[in-house]
């Protein structure tokens, strides 16, 4: 058995090659039942567009986030800046480009990395046990105890040797640091549960190698655990910036992100509603798309899942003939 | 039980102890008070702001190890947290900053607490029916915004309330008005100054118990043993009222301990931006005038914090669990 299939995927796909049998690929599978989750649809395309404005939208505009236009300074949105410009007269439309690029890159870099982080962390407590299991746990428990907020501070307003790094990447390491506990516990428990299952047990009395285990029975069944938690991963960190930006600590000029503009711009809302405004709806736009992709992504990579899109009557109604 | 409870409470104690003593290191290598000094007019030499320093324990000659050891003793020996650069004692303003931090959190922890877990009841029992929509598209909402801008908003919310009605409602900073009368004014103004950020913290924090408890009911509606309840004639309300609610209940109760100090990172927030001197505030703003001692202090008493919600969890999975009794 190569692939984990689930059958009703696959009558699908045979009623529609004419009964032949075929084995799709998982990647199909998992491919089509996200695309018939018409939100999670819209939030990819809204987060990929992010994504490439925040790479191209540079061309938007002939500013750049040091150029200061002393003609329009504090000018609302005009034909020559379509977003307005700061109280310093820098074009906000290259602010948020900027913004967004460092927004998206902390959250991609930290969901990313704390997502295989905890699965590793929580797979290694739960295949070894024991003495091991209990050691790691307590590590990872004085770790939640810990207030990241304070961490945060201290590292990015210290005036010691990490004064010399990047804020953005201080950030990232902290962050990293205090966000993939609650996964790896979560993993944790989950493949303890799964280590009990029938089949994995049949797989090691079959003399099946542990790490083919983990990978054809662990894996696929947490799978859909850890890619959700990827893209909560993501909003995490990118709320937490803005969080953190938002008070003064985190992100430092004259690195900008989403936070630093929105938490700039608080003092003067009324006299400069755009330099708020703007930047919120920036950063609504990417939590709301990672959020409206959640459900779809969660389902199309869940084993047991129930989507079966159009093959839904004819479908089931065949196989139960089949089947007797 | 209580020999568990015991149990709990000393692992709890050494973890204190170790997330407190890296934080002081962390703290130790990266704030530098030196720094500021030399911002100070007239300008003291680096030998005045050496021997100052010396005088109240943050000697920077010695290194990180050394001072460690002193600070650890001075704890041990006679409870001093040490001293601010400024020469302020840690210990005579944490009392002060721990109550205005929990007279601002504690009508919202435990109103956040009942809302949530009520509408969470509310809606399981009206599944997706219009109401359960509302009330469960609001906590996802919730969930991407992040705890500062929702004050922010609720704070710019209240000023136009103020400014329609023309006279001042509602206080959006502070903690009391200085010079008030004692008696109904003073309530008045306590209120007054209470009304908006309770509110704010409250409606921005019943999200996560709304929908952990919406979803721990809803795997338990349809278990076999409330179908049983219902074969035996018990009403729908009753059976969920009697037999889900309560295993639902238990990791509720013990998501608890992990909400407890997220209530604490809020409050920092809270305390940020409604500019109430708590205990938060006073965090962040030490280590903005690189305050080892104090930056320490308030993150031990995070971790505290944090172990007391843990140790109340369990606490409360034994009350309504009765599984765990008879263990």
């Amino acid at each position: 058995m190569t692939n984990i299939i689930d059958p009703i995927a696959e009558i699908d796909e045979s009623r529609v090659s004419d009964g032949q049998d075929v084995v799709i690929a998982k990647s199909r599978i998992i491919f089509r039942r996200f695309m018939r989750n018409r939100t999670a649809v819209a939030g990819l395309f809204v987060f990929l567009a992010l994504f490439l404005f925040s790479l191209v939208g540079g061309f938007l505009t002939p500013w750049n986030k040091d150029t200061i236009d002393p003609y329009n300074i504090g000018m609302g949105p005009s034909p020559d800046h379509f977003l307005g410009t700061s109280q310093a007269g820098i074009d906000l439309l290259a602010l948020i480009v900027e913004g967004t690029r460092i927004s998206i890159f902390i959250g991609l870099i930290v969901g990313g990395v704390s997502v295989l982080v905890s699965a590793v962390y929580g797979c290694t407590m739960a295949f070894f046990g024991g003495k091991v299991d209990a050691i790691m746990l307590f590590i990872l428990e004085a770790l939640i105890m810990m207030p990241a907020i304070l961490v945060v501070a201290v590292a990015t307003s210290g005036s010691g040797g990490l004064k010399n790094l990047p804020s953005w990447l201080l950030l990232i390491v902290v962050l990293l640091f205090f966000s993939w506990m609650g996964t790896a516990r979560l993993v944790r428990s989950l493949s303890m549960s799964l280590m009990q299952r029938d089949y994995v047990k049949a797989a090691k009395y079959m003399g099946v190698p542990s790490r083919r285990i983990v990978w054809r029975h662990l894996v696929p069944n947490i799978g859909s655990l850890l890619v959700l938690d990827f893209t909560r991963g993501i909003t995490g960190a990118v709320l937490a910036e803005v969080a953190f930006s938002f008070i003064g600590i985190g992100i430092k000029l004259p690195d900008v992100s989403l936070g630093v503009l929105i938490g700039q711009a608080t003092g003067q809302v009324s006299s400069f509603p755009w330099m708020f405004w703007v930047p919120l709806t920036v950063m609504f736009l990417l939590t709301g798309s990672l959020a409206m992709m959640n459900d779809g992504l969660r389902d199309a990579f869940d084993p047991s899942s129930s989507s079966i899109g159009r093959a839904k009557r004819t479908a089931v109604r065949t196989v139960k003939k089949t089947t007797k | 039980m209580l020999k568990y409870l015991m149990k709990r409470s000393g692992i709890y104690l050494v973890m204190i102890f170790l997330t407190t003593s890296a934080g002081y290191f962390l703290a130790v290598s990266s704030l530098k008070p030196a720094v500021l000094e030399q911002e100070k007019i007239p300008r003291p030499t680096p030998e005045q702001v050496a021997a100052s320093f010396r005088g109240l324990g943050l000697d920077p000659a010695k290194n990180a190890w050394e001072r460690y050891v002193d600070w650890l003793g001075n704890i041990v020996t006679h409870w001093d947290w040490g001293r601010s650069p400024n020469g302020a004692s840690v210990n005579a303003e944490f009392g002060d900053r721990v109550l205005v931090s929990t007279r601002l959190f504690i009508a919202s922890i435990i109103l956040t607490l009942i809302i949530g877990v009520a509408l969470g009841v509310y809606s399981a029992a009206r599944q997706y029916k219009f109401q359960d929509r509302v009330i469960t598209s609001y906590s996802y909402l919730v969930h991407i915004l992040p705890a500062p801008i929702a004050y922010f908003l609720v704070q710019l919310g209240a000023i136009s309330v103020n400014e329609a009605v023309g006279q001042r409602i509602f206080f959006v900073t502070g903690i009391s008005t200085p010079g008030i009368d004692p008696g109904w004014p003073a309530f008045v103004d306590l209120v007054a100054h209470y009304a908006v950020p309770t509110f704010a913290m409250t409606i921005f924090g019943w999200a996560g118990y709304q929908i952990a408890q919406r979803q721990y009911l809803l795997d338990n509606v349809n278990a076999d043993f409330v179908r049983t309840a219902r074969a035996k004639g018990l009403t729908r309300n009753q059976a969920i009222r009697r037999h889900a609610l309560r295993v639902s209940f238990i990791p509720v109760a013990q998501s608890i301990a992990f909400t407890i100090p997220a209530i604490f990172t809020g409050g920092f927030f809270a305390e940020a931006i409604f500019a109430w001197p708590g205990i938060g505030l006073w965090s962040i703003q030490s280590i903005g005038l690189q305050d080892v001692n104090v930056a320490t202090a308030t993150l031990a008493y995070g971790s505290v914090i944090f172990a007391i919600g843990a140790i109340l969890a369990d606490f409360a999975t034994t009350l309504v669990d009765p599984r765990v009794r008879v263990q």
